[in-house]
């Protein structure tokens, strides 16, 4: 069951910095861009379908716009895509003065982890996880429903009893091995 | 008959000293032997009434003849089954060696007496082989399949599968070929189509062995995935390579035509096998939805549609294991939303139970037929044949690895590629396929034989005993025993849901693209006809959620209270009772008085027990229970929140009786108590109509403030003496002191204000 959880980690798409990926991300970036103006406005992104109907699609696209900003122009754009890249083994001996690099493992976890949580206060309320679970579930299912599953899975991952999932918690209960 | 005195006096022994276990085995063989000898001399006495000499009537025959086949049948299970059974005894054997190869050595040992006895020891007759004794294991590995695993490795799967395979195949016979053409050999008779037939047999990994040997070390799941897929879906190769060669071995050549239409045979066996799996698969999904009122046959349609499957696959000579596995795999998701717990239990322990019959029988089998078969022993041939088995394989999991590795994300390390390779077990199914071979086409069929054989009991032997050790050695990773909670869960769907996102804003259409558009079409268009009433509309997670908590409470009624409750199930309200209460010891006198109670219940149930109607499972009133002790403890946690006294405070009535500890029975109409005394707490459910929640009454206690907190006390509605075959439900057990039944689920409850309590009796109708 951690396969998945694994792949995420040493990520699906395996965009490498390869010449040809980022030919291929330049075109898609144009193709995207409808005003020609280099950037990328949110209608440009809700213009593709798949997105509209994706659960996550909103939170996808507020991560691609940096804090309080509309455009994105495509530095902004492999940045954020950036961050599915595989975790090259070679970065491993890099000097360690340089910052973290962008597609490391706790990065990766952290961007995921900014998904869940909207008001940025690294922590994961039962309101922001409420949220999450409406979105993915549908409008069937009642309140309370959602609202017990939430409380059990908050319960399952709280170690420090403030009934929020802080980051290392859920590094913890997800990946079961430190990071 | 001796077998029927030897199984008596054999379990009277068993719990005593070990030293007995060993004579025990011995006993239970020579027992299952003798009687396969004695068949034979048919007995004397004969139907032979002329009608002219009157015979005193015969008080006692012995006609053995009449029940042979049976009987042998059954002999021979019971064997496998108390060989089994031995081997557990024994402590540390089971550790060292695999249970396949202590199989094997039986097999030998009972050839052996067999062969001692007089008799012709029996083969493993590869028409039983591959009708009967294959199909359990395999549907048990399809049906539960890690899906997760295997989707996101097919890749990987497929192409040690379909090209390890063949290269496998072409290697072997190419070197065996060139072998056999060193002249002095004495095996110039062996040509080149014949040598490619026994390479095509012999490489095939085989799926019972690599299960057999790698249940037991525990390997982690990616590992364990990529050796056993790989096994699975080889099937369809060989079958391909077998049939072609086979029919060409004769005309003595193959064509290019020849070769094209084996390829175009290969696609088609395959996925004329997947696609009969399918079909079965959904249909069995289908009858699944109307089973609602015939629960008992339910288990039946999964196994017939699966074997169905099989045997029509095996009709067009597809490939029966990819069909089954496809039936299992297509089935499972549908047939679990529609059928009850409890047939969803029965289809998982009778799996199992005839999947661990079938191994065990193979691998005995193998054994005697070890015996048995006629040998004929080259050490050349066997010689080159292990040898370049093992080459072979080395180098077809090295060059494959280093090629499926560019387009992994998730990287094959070197330990992992040697477990690969280590773990190319072969086993019954080789064995089979050879025996099948014709013997004018093929007069070298017995030294096939042996050099398969021996290769079986190499890999089987060496490689299995020494896999163990050698995992350890390198520290692969194990397998995580984890459970999956719902963080898990959530974050997988979650995750599933971001890359598809991320990957259709790149355009790129990858993995999760497909499968997220494959999910879609599933829940708009088949899940609507393939699952019954409510149930096709609800979300994975909710069912999900739903399975656990079921399985939680199960659990924790199981284990008779709250004072075992694992600390992952209590919720946040549980963390807020104060002491955790130790049971307090009975004594002496309330022991008395509680068996008194329980001795003079019980036995005026006995004697009100109804006929059991086979045709009548009765509607499970303990699965609506349970189902509406869920909703009650979801709606009860939120109560809690709002209450601050909420622990309700003892009964009125210090001197009732101690309630039965509460037991998950499978007989649903025993426990109907004479309630003649006091309030003995109890839920009565009320069978007629088991789906409305009327039945169900629960009344709570009004709470005295100021008393201590000591648990939540459910006070029933007695049933009326003339209701006396009510079930009668008593969950949780108590101290006899007070009247206290403390809610077996983990919830605390209402608050013991009255207008709460009206709120609660609302909801539950």
């Amino acid at each position: 069951m951690f396969t998945g959880v694994y792949n995420f980690i040493y990520f699906l798409i395996s965009l490498t910095v390869s010449h040809s990926q980022i030919t291929r991300l330049y075109s898609r970036f144009t193709s995207l861009d409808k005003g020609e103006n280099g950037t990328l406005c949110r209608e440009d992104f809700q213009r593709i379908p798949e997105l509209a109907i994706n659960p996550l699609g909103d939170r996808i696209i507020n991560t691609f716009f940096p804090e309080g900003e509309d455009q994105v122009n495509f530095r902004g754009f492999m940045r954020t895509l950036a961050h599915f890249r595989p975790i090259d083994d070679h970065e491993k001996n890099k000097d360690p003065n340089v910052s973290e690099p962008l597609n490391s493992r706790n990065n990766k976890l952290l961007f995921a982890f900014r998904l869940y949580d909207l008001d940025k206060d690294d922590k994961i309320s039962r309101d922001e996880l409420l949220q999450v679970l409406r979105m993915m579930v549908g409008v069937n299912i009642s309140d309370d429903q959602l609202g017990s599953i939430a409380d059990r899975t908050i319960q399952e991952a709280d170690q420090d009893g403030d009934s929020c999932i802080s980051f290392t918690e859920f590094i913890k209960v997800n990946f079961y091995t430190s990071p | 008959m001796p077998v029927r005195d030897l199984l008596s006096t054999s379990s009277k022994l068993s719990p005593f000293q070990p030293r007995y276990e060993h004579l025990l085995l011995l006993v239970c063989v020579l027992g299952t032997v003798l009687p396969l000898g004695v068949d034979c001399n048919p007995s004397a006495e004969n139907h032979q009434i002329n009608g002219t000499q009157k015979k005193s009537f015969p008080v006692l025959s012995f006609d053995y003849l009449h029940v042979r086949l049976p009987f042998e049948i059954a002999l021979w299970i019971l064997l496998a089954s108390l060989m089994k059974l031995g081997f557990h005894l024994i402590p540390r054997l089971s550790n060292i060696v695999p249970e396949s190869c202590l199989l094997i050595v039986v097999g030998l040992l009972v050839g052996g007496l067999i062969k001692v006895v007089g008799e012709a020891p029996p083969v493993l007759d590869s028409k039983v082989f591959f009708l009967c004794l294959l199909p359990p294991i395999i549907l048990d590995a399809g049906y539960f399949l890690p899906i997760r695993a295997f989707s996101e490795n097919t890749g990987t799967i497929l192409m040690f599968a379909v090209i390890g395979t063949l290269w496998n195949s072409f290697f072997m016979g190419g070197m065996l070929y060139a072998v056999c053409q060193i002249p002095g050999t004495g095996l110039e008779n062996v040509g080149l189509l014949p040598s490619l037939l026994f390479g095509s047999i012999i490489s095939a990994v085989d799926p019972v062995a690599v299960l057999a040997v790698f249940e037991e070390i525990h390997i982690n799941e990616l590992l364990h995935i990529l050796v056993f897929g790989e096994s699975l879906l080889n099937d369809a190769v060989t079958v391909v390579l077998y049939h072609l060669f086979e029919e060409y071995a004769g005309v003595g050549s193959v064509t290019f035509m020849d070769v094209l239409l084996g390829v175009i045979c290969f696609l088609v066996v395959s996925l004329g096998g997947v696609f009969m799996g399918i079909l079965y698969g959904l249909i069995a999904a289908f009858t699944s939805r109307f089973t609602s009122h015939t629960r008992v046959i339910e288990p039946l349609f999964v196994f017939l549609y699966s074997y169905m499957a099989y045997l029509s696959a095996e009709v067009f000579h597809l490939s029966g294991i990819m069909a089954l596995i496809a039936c299992g795999v297509v089935m499972r998701p549908y047939v679990e939303a529609n059928i009850s717990q409890k047939s969803h239990t029965t289809i998982k322990y009778f799996l199992k139970m005839w999947s661990s019959v079938s191994e065990t029988l193979i691998f005995i089998f193998l054994g005697v037929s070890t015996v048995a078969g006629p040998h004929q022993w080259n050490w050349i041939f066997v010689g080159c044949t292990l040898l370049f088995c093992l080459v072979s394989r080395v180098l077809g999991v090295i060059g494959l690895t280093s090629i499926i590795n560019k387009f992994r994300i998730v990287k094959l390390t070197t330990k992992d590629q040697f477990i690969i390779a280590y773990g190319g077990l072969r086993g019954a199914i080789a064995f089979s396929l050879g025996f099948l071979l014709d013997k004018h086409h093929f007069p070298m069929r017995d030294m096939f034989l042996t050099a398969i054989i021996t290769v079986i009991f190499f890999t089987v032997f060496v490689q299995g005993m020494t896999i163990r050790p050698l995992v350890e050695l390198l520290a692969v990773k194990k397998k995580q025993e984890t459970k999956r909670s719902i963080n898990e869960e959530i974050h997988t769907q979650f995750l599933d849901h971001l890359l598809t996102g991320i990957e259709d804003v790149c355009g790129h259409y990858g993995h999760h693209h497909w499968k997220d558009k494959l999910s879609r079409f599933n829940k708009k268009y088949i899940k609507k006809c393939l699952i019954a009433g409510e149930r096709s509309k609800e979300p994975q997670l909710i069912a999900f959620y739903h399975k656990m908590e079921m399985k939680q409470a199960i659990e924790l009624v199981e284990s008779g209270g709250i004072p075992k409750i694992p600390s992952a199930v209590s919720t946040v309200s549980m963390q807020n009772i104060k002491p955790k209460r130790a049971l307090p010891q009975l004594s002496k006198g309330k022991e008395e008085e509680i068996r008194n109670i329980l001795r003079s219940n019980l036995q005026r149930t006995r004697q009100r027990l109804r006929s059991y109607n086979r045709h009548t499972l009765m509607a499970d009133p303990y699965e609506d229970a349970w189902n509406q002790m869920l909703i009650r403890r979801q709606k009860a946690r939120q109560l809690e929140k709002r209450m601050t006294n909420y622990l309700t405070v003892p009964a009125n009535h210090p001197d009732s009786p101690t309630m039965m500890r509460s037991r998950l029975s499978s007989d649903p109409q025993g426990y109907s108590l004479k309630l003649n005394s006091g309030n003995v707490p109890a839920i009565v459910v009320d069978p007629a109509t088991p789906q409305s929640p009327e039945s169900m009454k629960l009344q709570e206690e009004s709470s005295k403030p100021g008393e201590e907190d000591q648990g939540i006390v459910m006070r029933a509605k007695l049933p009326e003496s003339s209701r006396t075959d009510d079930n009668v439900f008593t969950p949780g057990e108590d101290s006899p002191k007070e009247q206290r039944l403390i809610r077996c689920l983990s919830d605390p409850g209402p608050p013991p204000e009255e207008e709460k309590d009206d709120e609660y009796q609302a909801f539950l109708n």
